[in-house]
């Protein structure tokens, strides 16, 4: 028998039950390529938080006037919208974050978990629901980022938010391979085994 | 109604045209500070490397700059060389006095070399180096020079190297008064 | 810059998966077999082709010259959207074979940052359009590159023993990274840093 979500449910979800990159898998892109720093990282999820939540908001107070085969096209320009919003102002107010986000910052308009979670969720549910779906999501993104960034940052360059967390000895020669390609794969590919292996003990 | 073609159409032009007056407001908002950003850099890095002036004049578009100080005496120039590196081309900014040697080197904050290796010749030791040199000693040591490489990144550090030499090359007529 | 380079570079040394991370989705999701990722490949060499001649048109026609650059992001996803529902049809009533192969993946396209990332460089790397033509192909060769080399090894990890937590996405990603290790050799090759 499966009861309606009690609306903490529609945020708590997003954090570990249904966390987007762990779980559902989508938004790997960015995740991937941003994580070299923890700093980095979350400022790459506070500007994907940025844009889910104003979207999911949006497309929630759209959703009965919005007909439906034009559906898409019109999440799309709403999504663009927030995120060239979120591109100028990165831009003008946080110019070193926005150098090293480079070209991810405009690719935020693809990343599946806002375009998914529009369709999914917030085009069916109303905007305060709306709301705290997407709080939940970028909660759970925001914790993996975290999670990458720090691990990265650790290893490659000894520092964490850029204070020095390991001896100097190892500063001078960290894991270097953790800021490159094979780095993020190895490591996401990790988590990713760990996390089946703790939901699998508890089905 | 909701599923007319009417609506549809009108719509999804409601839609267009509410996103193109937000975006341009936000863009009018942002774009004087992110050119002013620009600005700002440009004057930062320039004073970085030749101390003392207060004023830069173009020389030449983008590359080189004369410096003038608080009085309005010419005491060097500044020329801006782009050498290929390990990863990509490294901007290096180099400030030179009236008799021709080095006052200041900088490198470039967009340089996408190997994170680590490269990125170490950003380091003060590497560039500090530089200072005083004029254009026949600019050579790592391991080249007849007088400057010492970046352990393992020979690479980058014989770029900045090469690209500081080109520099000279290129614009220190512009010291001829 | 020299049209060789820019080949090389998109194809090899900025491998666009395995380099600069754009399109890791369908890589993972379709490198299943290598059947689907030549379809994939081919998919997206089409659509990319054609998105980078129409996104940079606009760009430089229209937005360009009106003052119009804050729209670029939105402009471009639609282009590609709508690029993307067009091969959809072309492929349901002409090909349709590879039309059922691809099954969900075709619309797929359109989220894939492969696609909207090359027609965004070509304008940050101020190409032409022919520069941005050669950076498009070599960039989809790039793509079915690394998508069939993975494909392959996918192919051949189904019948080997992993350990139950790391089958299926973990031991891909971890092959991935391995593969994208070997790429990372390119780095610099014929002094190409594009």
């Amino acid at each position: 028998m499966t009861s309606t979500p009690t609306r903490w449910q529609y945020f708590a979800d997003g954090i570990i039950k249904e966390n987007p990159v762990l779980i559902l898998m989508i938004g790997l892109c960015p995740t991937l390529a941003t994580s070299v720093s923890a700093r980095d990282a979350l400022g790459m999820a506070a500007a994907t938080s940025f844009v889910l939540i104003g979207s999911n908001v949006v497309v929630s107070l759209i959703r009965k006037v919005v007909p439906g085969s034009v559906r898409i096209p019109i999440f799309i320009i709403v999504i663009s919208t927030f995120v060239t919003i979120i591109d100028y102002v990165l831009q003008a107010y946080q110019p070193a974050l926005y150098r090293v986000l480079g070209v991810f910052v405009p690719l935020i308009v693809v990343n599946c978990i806002i375009l998914g979670r529009a369709e999914a969720f917030a085009y069916r549910h109303g905007v305060f629901d709306s709301l705290l779906d997407a709080l939940g999501k970028s909660a759970g993104y925001g914790l993996v980022m975290l999670v990458m960034g720090s691990v990265r940052e650790i290893l490659a360059a000894g520092t964490w938010f850029g204070y020095a967390v390991t001896p100097a000895w190892f500063r001078t020669a960290p894991v270097l391979f953790m800021i490159f390609p094979p780095g993020a794969f190895l490591l996401i590919g990790i988590l990713k085994g760990i996390v089946n292996r703790l939901t699998a003990s508890k089905v | 109604m909701v599923n007319s073609k009417a609506w549809m159409v009108v719509s999804l032009v409601l839609t267009c045209t509410i996103a193109a007056v937000a975006l341009s407001q936000v863009f009018s908002i942002t774009k004087p500070i992110i050119d002013g950003q620009s600005a700002d850099a440009l004057k930062a890095s320039l004073s970085e490397v030749l101390p003392g002036a207060a004023e830069f004049n173009e020389l030449e578009p983008g590359t080189a700059w004369s410096g003038k100080d608080a009085a309005g005496n010419r005491i060097g120039i500044v020329f801006k060389t782009s050498p290929r590196g390990y990863g990509g081309p490294i901007t290096v900014v180099v400030g030179l006095d009236t008799t021709g040697r080095i006052t200041g080197l900088g490198i470039g904050a967009d340089m996408k070399e190997t994170p680590g290796l490269g990125l170490k010749a950003r380091e003060a030791w590497f560039r500090d180096q530089f200072r005083g040199k004029s254009e026949s000693e600019v050579a790592l040591k391991r080249d007849n020079g007088t400057l010492d490489a970046i352990s393992a990144a020979t690479i980058t550090s014989r770029a900045v190297t090469n690209g500081v030499r080109k520099g000279f090359a290129q614009y220190s007529h512009h010291l001829k008064p | 810059m020299d049209p060789a380079k820019i080949l090389m570079g998109a194809f090899l040394v900025n491998n666009i998966i395995l380099m600069r991370f754009l399109g890791v989705c369908p890589f993972f999701g379709v490198s299943t077999t290598v059947d689907t990722s030549v379809g994939m490949s081919a998919a997206v060499l089409f659509v990319m082709t054609l998105a980078t001649w129409v996104s940079w048109l606009l760009y430089h026609v229209l937005l360009l010259p009106l003052g119009l650059v804050f729209l670029r992001t939105a402009v471009f996803i639609l282009v590609i959207a709508g690029l993307v529902q067009f091969v959809e049809m072309v492929l349901k009533k002409y090909v349709r074979g590879l039309y059922s192969a691809l099954g969900i993946y075709l619309p797929l396209i359109t989220t894939n940052c492969a696609i909207l990332g090359v027609t965004f460089l070509n304008i940050d790397y101020e190409f032409s359009l022919l520069q941005s033509t050669l950076f498009a192909v070599g960039t989809s060769l790039g793509f079915a590159l690394a998508i069939i080399l993975f494909a392959a090894i996918r192919e051949r990890l189904e019948d080997s023993p992993i350990s139950p937590s790391f089958k299926g996405y973990p031991i891909a990603f971890v092959g991935a990274s391995l593969v994208s290790l070997a790429f990372l050799g390119f780095t610099s090759l014929f002094g190409i840093s594009l």
